[in-house]
């Protein structure tokens, strides 16, 4: 009868936890509250073996009721979790994160460091590979409190400094919160991951300090490791540092080819794009044009006026000086089969008119160049133009009419 | 659209999943995840991987869903359930094996087969050994049929015995019954049992996997077509419909406080079952893609409200299609996949392009045959998936071009056993992000940093998700996602947000976090308990069929000033759709109101509108499913089905035979004799000699009856076998001479001179033997004065294809989706009214592509509209 019993119990128990599933999937955060006091018993007996246990169970429920109930507060918070710390030794850790997450949420930045001190200092016997993991990120956000303090006095002895007055303690603070800071910092970030808010931090510091070397060091692994995730930012981190450092065009087209590369619809296409067309190298200028028609290829650009003008810009300046004509072919055979239909619909160009007339000009003299005057986007757009009696888009009607011969050898 | 300027920290490590576990009941619960800064100094709000910023408080306006449409005519059969199929039986649960933990009921199915076509099963010889199979209770006599014949009974009772013990432990096989099937396993059957089984086998476990998880509804077969902006509030609900889901229906709905179906639907008969129906708008045009296992199908709907749908191309593929996506970017493009693991980009105008071909799955091995394939932001770059991950690959060139956007592995810390269940492109809400459901989670990738997903939440369905309907909110309001799952219904509304953070931290995007907590929508077996109470077994046929799984969800966001709510349509595979609306409730203040709570608490009951709805729709159900079900019947038929109306209208008054008789039966009634013969007064129609059988003495069936009947048999068997040479010779001749007549007297009859003359003949043999009626004659006595020949023959009527007929030929039954194996059925039952009718003819080529889809038949739209053209797609 025992395993009657056993039974008996599991089957209440499940039953109370989906009566509180139900009332945390509907937002009745009271009524759950009165089903986990208790389904709390289930911890008295408890002879599952599952993945999640019953002190997990009430771990998250009773934090998820606790950030919703109207009647909850604060010390409530943090006593509960107190004693869901001491319910299960394995889960110490990701307990104490998730207080302190809550913690930095409400803005208590104090309490939320003695938790992470205190979370550091915890051993129990050997480590798990998870609990490793959790240790390294219960460090590295202290190392980012310290790093967020270290910014506070800098900011005071810089005002003060201003008034040119210096206080020899603040300054001994902030470099103990820069020796503490670092010293974690510089440990997560070796590890693969993505730790964009770490690293920012990191080379902060060290390029306040002067230590440009490893900065530049941390940014190159940061971006270049392959074990590391290909995250835009490290690319974007590295090309900001560069400009920070005056590097040369050179090493920054480097850099952003690279971007280029890997998310070739990033914004800094833009930059990039500005940045090669006015190189006198033609290798560049052509791969200005590359990586512009390669951006507009997105759907998230389609409506992005300062890329289209970009792109009419250097179309214009191609046709005018009828050289290169080949690299606007070269682009255009692998596109014409679906930018029409994309891009210089007559759907579009009535949308387009109506939303944004400087966007439909620009593409109306891409379309115009690449199309010819035939083509719908560019007809509807003109006419409309014209009719508003819009000078600028009687030139355009003009100038395309000009070099409508362009069209037949681009796309012949 | 800018990349975030700092993303959540995580860790970053590659292979396979190393967390074990399994489905976790609150695994989504009270986790912040990670945190991440809007800039120095400054925190912003409640940032968080797992668990964001308050989201948008929506709230349940009704009880329960109601019906948009009422239920169409016609019953409608559930799909198997487990206990048809699995062997039940408490003792024996130590024989279940593998990680199902059923046992398929084999032998039962096997013999339903038996039973249910004996013809198939063994025909031949069955007919053979009859003889020597005997059927009856007594003991076989000592006779010399004794060592050619067994009796059946005995191996019947075995047969029972072995049923009433089923499931027992200790159950021995009848030595009677190993015997028999060790002697004719081999040769009794029709299809060698080996291969018989082979195939049942194979089929129970499919339909047990199915049963398991049936993905083959993955997208949902429901699709939403919303007003032009500024519109009025009239939308179009595209669905299957009819009973074997094979029509395709474009209702305009009318989105008032409940929504209200306007006119009657667009209808296309489809030659396939709808899995999926998908839907994108380009250019202000709708483009609706239909799939079924083995054709797809593409329609345009324009932009303006009550234009009629055109159905552009159709393609057929071999292996059954497992999805089809309609591109959002360019018009009439699509991409479809099939289960042998091929990609193709189905333009309109180009047609197909085949992307990839890759029977096997792409990160580990899997055996699921199942692949997706979606857009991208890039109109030229498909997503291709199945259960491992999914790859985005470059259509201009597949082979090379292509890079791994998700994988189930540590890279995005999956479960071991998680799988992905669907894919899709969240491209209205965001151009580079994407949704991933699995069993357990939900991730949103953005594909311009793949392999780690920017958000991840436990979901805690209890069913994988099947479908997702994504409601983009504009200017920085939260997305909304509806996951849907579907044998068990459920419904999950989750909101996610990407925010752009001030000017003063840079002006950047912030990264991708959820909004609020997920909440549960009704679900259509909730509104069960506010119809009203109904007999038991009406109890049992209603909790059927709104307990049927969802096979599709789409969803609509309303702006009405300030008064914003959410409709959410669900259809489920009965064909129902019910709907539901949820309104939006302005910002509260940081503490909520007490009434929160009281709101949504599950004692709601629905308003006089929704009350109104359910009782239409309830007794539209009912009249549905009045109809007994045809088989509880003998099987009968109408005669006006039989026969023409004019054959069954009677003449204008009683004829002159009529007359005569009539008066001769009163006259004879006054008289209080009796008539001995209806002698004719005039003339009266001949019988047609049918049996030429020798006129002396009665048929020899008669004589052996009578014999047996009085109890000489043997006697007169004795005397049949040693029946004289002379007499036999004697009956010979005198046939052959009645042969030589008959054949003269038809020959005449023919010719339509006078039946009088051989009326004294006809008379002799009108006492000989039975007048046998063909069948398709019925005794009608109004045909006076008329030869017999010169009546027409009524065989007409069957060579002129009767509906039924229509209805036996393969080719229609397989149009209107009844499986191969139950034509047979329903061509046995139905050849039981058509006995002797010849072998129907197969429906001319012009009947035949009226069924084909899309058979644009329009058939119940407006009158005002013109028909249009048939379109020559032939599947």
């Amino acid at each position: 009868s025992s395993n009657e019993h056993k039974l008996n119990f599991k089957k209440s128990k499940e039953a109370c936890l989906s009566y509180i599933q139900d009332a945390l999937l509907q937002k009745q955060w009271k009524r759950a509250a009165e089903f986990l006091t208790c389904y709390v018993e289930s911890l008295e007996k408890d002879y599952s073996r599952e993945h999640i246990g019953p002190s997990e169970i009430i771990w998250r429920i009773g934090t998820e009721i606790l950030w919703h109930h109207s009647q909850s507060n604060m010390k409530e918070f943090n006593c509960f979790m107190e004693q869901m710390k001491t319910l299960g030794v394995k889960r110490y850790l990701r307990v104490c994160l998730e207080h302190v997450f809550h913690l930095l949420c409400n803005g208590q930045i104090d309490e939320a460091y003695q938790n992470l001190s205190l979370a550091e200092s915890w051993r129990f016997g050997e480590q798990t590979a998870i609990q490793d993991k959790e240790m390294k990120l219960i460090q590295a956000y202290r190392g980012l409190l310290d790093y967020y303090s270290w910014s506070k006095q800098k900011n005071i002895l810089l005002e003060n400094g201003e008034d040119g007055f210096s206080d020899l303690a603040v300054e001994q603070e902030m470099h103990g919160y820069f020796r503490k800071a670092a010293v974690n910092l510089k440990e997560i970030i070796k590890i693969p991951g993505v730790w964009d808010v770490f690293v920012k931090c990191y080379v902060d510091l060290l390029e306040f300090y002067g230590d440009h070397n490893e900065a530049r060091q941390v940014l190159n692994e940061y971006a270049y490791n392959s074990k590391f995730p290909a995250n835009p930012n490290a690319h974007v981190y590295l090309y900001q540092f560069l400009k920070r450092q005056g590097e040369s065009k050179k090493s920054l087209i480097s850099a952003l080819k690279i971007l280029h590369d890997i998310v070739p619809s990033h914004e800094l296409m833009i930059d990039f794009n500005t940045m090669l067309q006015k190189s006198k190298k033609r290798k560049k200028r052509r791969l200005g044009l590359e990586v512009i028609f390669t951006a507009l290829d997105y759907a998230g650009w389609k409506e992005n006026a300062k890329a289209w003008s970009c792109l009419a810009r250097q179309v214009k300046q191609i046709v005018i000086s009828e050289k290169h004509l080949d690299w606007i072919k070269q682009e255009w055979n692998s596109r014409k089969d679906w930018w029409p239909a994309f891009h210089f619909s007559r759907y579009l160009a009535k949308r387009n008119w109506q939303e944004n007339k400087s966007l439909s000009y620009e593409k109306a003299l891409v379309a115009g160049i690449l199309l010819g005057k035939d083509c719908k986007y560019f007809k509807y757009v003109s006419h409309q133009g014209c009719k508003a009696q819009l000078k600028r888009f009687r030139m355009l009607k003009k100038f395309v009419n000009r070099h409508n011969l362009v069209y037949l050898r681009i796309s012949g | 659209m800018e990349f975030p300027a700092a993303l959540f920290p995580s860790y970053f490590s590659a292979g396979p999943p190393r967390e074990e576990g399994g489905p976790a009941p609150v695994a989504g619960w009270g986790e912040h995840g990670q945190v991440l800064e809007g800039g120095p100094g400054r925190r912003q709000g409640r940032p968080c991987r797992g668990r964001g910023a308050t989201g948008e408080r929506w709230e349940t306006a009704d009880a329960a869903p109601v019906p948009v449409l009422l239920p169409s005519a016609g019953c409608w059969f559930p799909s198997p359930a487990p206990q048809d199929i699995v062997y039940r039986s408490g003792a024996c649960r130590k024989l279940r094996v593998g990680k199902s933990g059923a046992t398929l009921d084999f032998a039962r199915q096997l013999g339903h087969f038996f039973v249910d076509h004996p013809e198939d099963a063994f025909g031949s010889l069955g007919r053979l050994l009859h003889k020597n199979f005997y059927l009856g209770n007594s003991k076989l006599k000592v006779t010399v049929s004794r060592n050619s014949t067994i009796r059946m009974t005995a191996l019947m009772e075995d047969i029972d015995r072995l049923e009433a013990r089923r499931g027992c432990p200790r159950q021995h096989l009848a030595s009677r019954l190993r015997w028999f099937s060790h002697l004719c396993r081999d040769w009794l059957f029709e299809v060698p049992l080996g291969l018989l089984a082979d195939c049942l086998h194979e089929e129970l476990m499919q339909q047990w996997s199915s049963l398991l998880f049936d993905d083959s509804f993955t997208g949902g077969a429901l699709a939403w077509l919303p007003p032009e902006d500024g519109g009025t509030p009239v939308g179009c609900l595209v669905h299957p419909g009819g009973q074997a889901m094979n029509h395709l229906h474009f209702q305009d709905v009318v989105l008032e406080e409940l929504p209200r179906a306007r006119g009657s639907p667009q209808q296309f008969e489809l030659s396939g079952r709808v899995r999926q129906v998908a839907a994108a708008r380009v250019d202000g045009q709708d483009f609706v893609g239909v799939r079924s296992d083995y054709h797809c199908g593409v329609w345009r709907v324009p932009g303006k409200t009550g234009a009629a749908p055109t159905p552009l191309q159709v393609i057929r593929t071999d292996m059954p299609a497992s999805c089809l996506t309609v591109s959002p970017h360019l018009p009439g493009e699509l991409s479809v996949c099939t289960q042998s693991g091929t990609i193709y980009l189905w333009s309109v105008e180009t047609g197909l392009q085949q992307l990839r071909h890759d029977p096997q799955t792409m990160f580990f091995r899997d055996y699921s045959p199942w692949r997706w394939s979606d857009f991208t932001a890039h109109p030229r770059v498909l997503s291709c998936a199945d259960r491992t991950g999914l790859q985005c690959l470059d259509a201009r060139a597949p082979k090379r071009c292509h890079f791994d956007l998700f994988k189930v592995g540590e890279e995005a810390g999956c479960q071991q056993g998680e799988r992905v269940v669907l894919p899709m492109y969240l491209g209205r809400a965001h151009p580079s992000q994407y949704l991933v459901t699995t069993q357990f989670s939900v991730y949103v990738l953005d594909e311009r940093l793949p392999l780690v997903p920017v958000l991840k939440w436990a979901h805690m369905m209890k069913a994988p998700p099947l479908f997702a309907h994504l409601m983009p909110g504009k200017h920085g309001r939260s997305h909304k996602v509806l996951l849907g799952a579907s044998c068990t219904q459920e419904l999950l509304l989750l909101q996610y947000q990407v925010r752009f953070l001030g000017v003063s931290s840079g002006g950047s995007q912030s990264a991708c976090q959820m909004a609020g907590t997920p909440q549960k929508l009704h679900s259509i077996a909730g509104c069960l308990q506010h119809l009203p109470t109904q007999l038991p077994h009406r109890h049992h046929l209603l909790q059927q069929r709104l307990t049927a799984p969802a096979a599709g969800l789409a969803a609509t966001l309303q702006e009405d000033g300030l008064h914003k709510s959410m409709l959410v349509f669900q259809l489920s595979e009965a064909g129902d759709i019910f709907c539901q609306r949820l309104t939006h409730k302005a910002a509260q203040p940081p503490a909520p109101p007490p009434r929160d709570e009281a709101t949504t608490a599950p004692g709601l009951v629905p308003s006089t509108a929704a009350a109104l709805r359910y009782r239409r729709w309830l007794r539209a159900f009912s009249r549905a499913c009045r109809e007994p079900p045809q088989h509880a019947w003998p099987p009968s038929l109408s005669q006006r089905r039989l026969f023409t109306h004019r054959d069954l209208e009677g003449p204008a008054g009683p004829s002159n035979l009529q007359r005569q008789m009539r008066q001769r039966l009163r006259q004879t009634m006054q008289q209080g004799g009796r008539i001995q013969r209806w002698e004719p007064l005039a003339v009266q129609p001949p019988p047609l000699p049918q049996t030429l059988e020798p006129a002396g003495g009665p048929d020899p069936l008669s004589t052996r009856l009578t014999a047996a009947w009085a109890g000489d048999w043997e006697q007169w068997w004795e005397e049949r076998t040693s029946f004289s040479m002379a007499q036999r010779q004697r009956a010979l001749r005198e046939r052959r001479r009645r042969q030589k007549r008959a054949k003269g007297r038809r020959s005449l009859s023919a010719s339509f001179t006078s039946s009088l003359t051989y009326q004294s003949e006809l008379s002799e043999l009108s006492d000989v033997g039975p007048q046998i009626l063909s069948p398709s004659h019925p005794p009608v006595l109004s045909q006076e004065g008329s030869s017999p020949a010169g009546s027409p023959p009524r065989h007409s009527l069957w060579t002129s294809p009767a509906p039924e007929e229509a209805l036996l030929s393969s080719q229609s039954l397989r149009c209107r989706g009844i499986p191969k194996e139950r034509r047979k059925t329903l061509r046995d039952y139905l050849s039981v009214w058509a006995e002797g009718p010849p072998e129907p003819p197969e429906p001319l080529g012009s009947q035949a592509s009226q069924l084909c889809i899309p058979s644009s038949q329009s058939q119940l739209s407006s009158a005002s509209q013109p028909r249009r053209k048939r379109p020559r797609m032939g599947f």
